[in-house]
């Protein structure tokens, strides 16, 4: 008898299961405000498909890259944004940068980058978000320096609908987007190499910290090593700084890569 | 082209002809051109020393030291065969260009009104001369059995090609990169291994036997060989809505803005085949000047053209019109772009960039709508070039021109600065202070050293003190030439590390010139 007991538990559990499962389907499959029910994709993260981004920065960043058809806003150090796009176009996507200057482009291809997939608009014009709307028609992953303006939400919500229809990733910088899925920072940690009067930089760290639209921070502390000509990404245990340099004050690292 | 016979005239070496007359090189003297490291033609004096297509470099310069070398440039290569095509035009009318080098015709009109074609052929020859080239005729049924027959000056009777082409080497079937798809030198590789050595064994094989064993181009390889159209002739007329216009406002005269409204003209005209599932293979770029004239040219291609083909077709033949020196032509009002043969769109596989051609094309399309929204300069591509500092060490171009870099890469850069390269660069390169401990500026001795060490830097008001600092790397840049060109000089690199309190620390490259420091490029 107890194991009918148990049996009709676990009977009316599978039940449950699966009026759980049925509802979500269901819930998924109602279109938001403004798309079509078709071109909406299924909700699960794991199901869509990343953009590659640095071995050492993919334990950070929920579902090991930047996830398709989302907003990232990146602000601090310059070079992780250039080992993103580096990253993207090595692995045969193409890449675009907008309002963004002085980005240094031979740092890009001692990453590793495709410097012919990559395309460079130093001077976007009186809208930038305007060519970056443009650009997310063909390219997977798109980089935007506001230049220290402002977006506004309505305009952010459209932009980020375009995305998601398109698959591509936009990465703005620089300046204020609202709401966006997942946020990085990056800030100098310390630099190696460079002595009084002799040595030369060899490398630096960066303390990367990436919190999700819901969800707690994952920091970690990831190195820039020159490697015969080039340079990678190396992740770096928390606690250890670059190799020559007295470490400072150490942050306190959650979910860190070992 | 409708049943009838075909003209070819096909002007030997091209390439290396056009870079000789470009340089002002004298006749007698070898030319070769070199593509990717390797020959890709050569005169017939080169030859006749033992250069040969495919040599590398070096054993080209071996067989002939007083050779002179060339790059390719197809720009070039249109540009100075204009003229020809000009006067073959002013003989008979209605010519098709393949190639710079290489043009055809239709021979029955041409036969017609000179009673024969080998009269034909004389006054062709004769014009050509007159315009400063030479050139072969052939004349055959088909279009590729009349290139290969101009390669060796013969008039094939009609209805004899199979039998022209039997006895020819299997090997002549990937001679002309006009007429064959990529890959064909492998297919040709492989059939000379199999034991085909002649195209009339390749010939005799059954065409179910080639379809099954080799691939699509395998089969055009074999209708060639066969001496039977490339394509059954399409009773299709291309619909008058997939021709493109451009009315330019202002006029054109210069080529970098015909090249862009070219660009602009062939991503349209591709998306409107695209959307009809068409590819072209023989295209007319219709020009009108101001002066109300009409110029016209049929360029024709064996492969079906993708965008990036027909963009150089339309930079070629605007180049050679607006640069033409006999008759310098009216600005051009109107640029118009007509496909005159289609076929179905499943024969395009071919991506841009070499990838699955979709994506690149998707991309390419969405840079060229930047391009028109901010202009032709706006959006660019970098090339790894040669130099010592970061800035020297990428050369921009403007996306669609070539990739071509402002040094060579290849070459030995001493002095150049190893990796990290610094992940921000200044364009303007900011004026900054280099000071010692007691405030004193700090500069590059004669000797290449510092004149004491330095201790702070100052931007304009603000003030850093550095953590560390290395350097000064010198280059002294074209020594022996004269000092009062800009870029020139001798120049020294340094790195420093700054900090503030509250601030993080930051490293710079700073770039001395005539005692003044500036700042390149932060690093981080």
């Amino acid at each position: 008898m107890g194991t009918d007991a148990l049996r009709e538990a676990g009977s009316r559990q599978h039940d449950r299961q699966r009026q759980l499962a049925e509802l979500r389907r269901r819930m998924a499959a109602v279109p938001g405000r403004g798309e079509s029910a078709s071109g909406r994709r299924p909700t699960a993260r794991e199901t869509r498909e990343t953009l590659p981004v640095p071995s050492a920065l993919a334990g950070l960043l929920p579902g090991g890259g930047l996830a398709e058809g989302t907003v990232v806003s990146y602000a601090g150090a310059r070079s992780l944004l250039t080992g993103l796009l580096a990253a993207a176009t090595a692995h045969g996507r193409h890449a675009a940068v907008a309002g963004l200057p002085g980005l240094g482009l031979l740092a890009a291809a001692e990453m590793g980058a495709d410097l012919r997939k990559l395309a460079v608009i130093p001077e976007p014009g009186p809208d930038p978000v305007e060519i970056a709307a443009v650009l997310l028609d063909g390219i997977d992953l798109v980089v935007l320096g506001l230049r220290g303006g402002r977006v506004a939400p309505s305009r952010a919500r459209v932009i980020a609908a375009r995305a998601r229809a398109k698959g591509a990733v936009l990465v703005v910088t620089d300046g204020y987007w609202p709401d966006t899925t997942l946020r990085v920072d990056a800030r100098i940690a310390g630099y190696a190499g460079l002595g009084a009067g002799h040595g030369r930089l060899r490398s630096f760290c960066l303390d990367v910290a990436a919190s999700h639209r819901a969800g707690q921070p994952r920091r970690g502390r990831i190195e820039l090593r020159p490697t015969g000509g080039r340079v990678e990404w190396c992740a770096v245990p928390a606690g250890r700084t670059a190799a020559g340099r007295i470490p400072g004050e150490l942050p306190l690292a959650r979910g860190a890569v070992s | 082209m409708q049943a009838g016979r075909v003209l070819a005239v096909w002007c030997q070496d091209w390439p290396a002809v056009a870079a000789a007359a470009a340089a002002g090189v004298p006749a007698a003297r070898p030319v070769a051109v070199l593509a990717g490291g390797r020959v890709s033609a050569c005169s017939a004096t080169a030859r006749a020393q033992g250069v040969r297509r495919g040599a590398r470099r070096r054993e080209a310069q071996v067989c002939c030291p007083d050779l002179y070398l060339a790059r390719e440039d197809r720009d070039r290569d249109a540009r100075l065969f204009d003229p020809v095509v000009a006067a073959v035009e002013a003989t008979v009318p209605g010519v098709e260009v393949l190639r710079p080098g290489l043009l055809v015709l239709a021979a029955r009109g041409a036969a017609r009104f000179f009673g024969s074609e080998e009269a034909a052929a004389e006054r062709i020859v004769d014009a050509v001369a007159a315009a400063g080239a030479e050139a072969q005729i052939g004349v055959a049924d088909e279009l590729s059995t009349a290139v290969f027959a101009a390669r060796r000056g013969v008039l094939v009777p009609p209805g004899a090609g199979a039998q022209f082409l039997a006895p020819l080497p299997v090997g002549e079937l990937a001679v002309e990169p006009s007429l064959a798809g990529p890959g064909r030198t492998e297919l040709v590789d492989l059939l000379h291994r199999l034991g085909l050595r002649r195209v009339g064994d390749f010939a005799a094989l059954r065409p179910a036997e080639v379809a099954s064993r080799f691939g699509a181009d395998a089969v055009l390889a074999h209708r060639c060989a066969r001496a039977l159209p490339e394509r059954p002739p399409s009773a299709r007329t291309p619909p008058p809505e997939l021709a493109v216009a451009h009315r330019c406002d202002p006029p054109l005269d210069r080529v970098d803005a015909a090249a862009f409204a070219g660009r602009l003209l062939a991503t349209e005209l591709h998306a409107g085949l695209a959307a009809a599932a068409l590819a072209c293979t023989r295209l007319e770029v219709v020009a009108e000047t101001e002066a109300g004239e009409q110029l016209s040219r049929i360029w024709r291609c064996a492969r079906p053209l993708t965008p990036a083909d027909t963009a150089d077709r339309v930079r070629w033949q605007l180049d050679g019109w607006l640069t033409r020196a006999d008759r310098r032509p009216a600005p051009v009002t109107v640029l118009r772009l007509v496909p005159v043969e289609v076929v179905r769109a499943g024969a395009l596989q071919l991506g841009l960039w070499g990838g699955t051609g979709e994506d690149d094309e998707r991309a390419r399309r969405a840079l060229v709508r930047v391009q028109g929204l901010l202009g032709g300069e706006a959006v660019r591509i970098g090339v790894l070039s040669g130099g010592r500092g970061p800035g020297e060490r990428v050369t921009l171009v403007a996306l669609g021109d070539e990739q071509v870099p402002e040094t060579d890469p290849a070459q030995p850069w001493p002095g150049r600065l190893p990796e990290p390269a610094p992940s921000v660069l200044l364009a303007d390169r900011p004026e900054v202070r280099l000071l010692d401990a007691a405030g004193s500026p700090v500069e590059v001795t004669e000797r290449g050293l510092f004149s004491a060490d330095p201790a702070r830097l100052c931007w304009g008001t603000r003030g850093w003190r550095l953590t560390g600092w290395a350097g000064p790397w010198a280059v002294d840049d074209h020594w022996w030439g004269e000092r009062d060109r800009p870029d020139t000089g001798p120049v020294a690199r340094a790195q420093v590390g700054i900090s503030a309190p509250g601030e993080d620390e930051r490293v710079l490259l700073l770039i001395c010139r005539e005692g003044v420091w500036r700042a390149e490029g932060v690093y981080g």
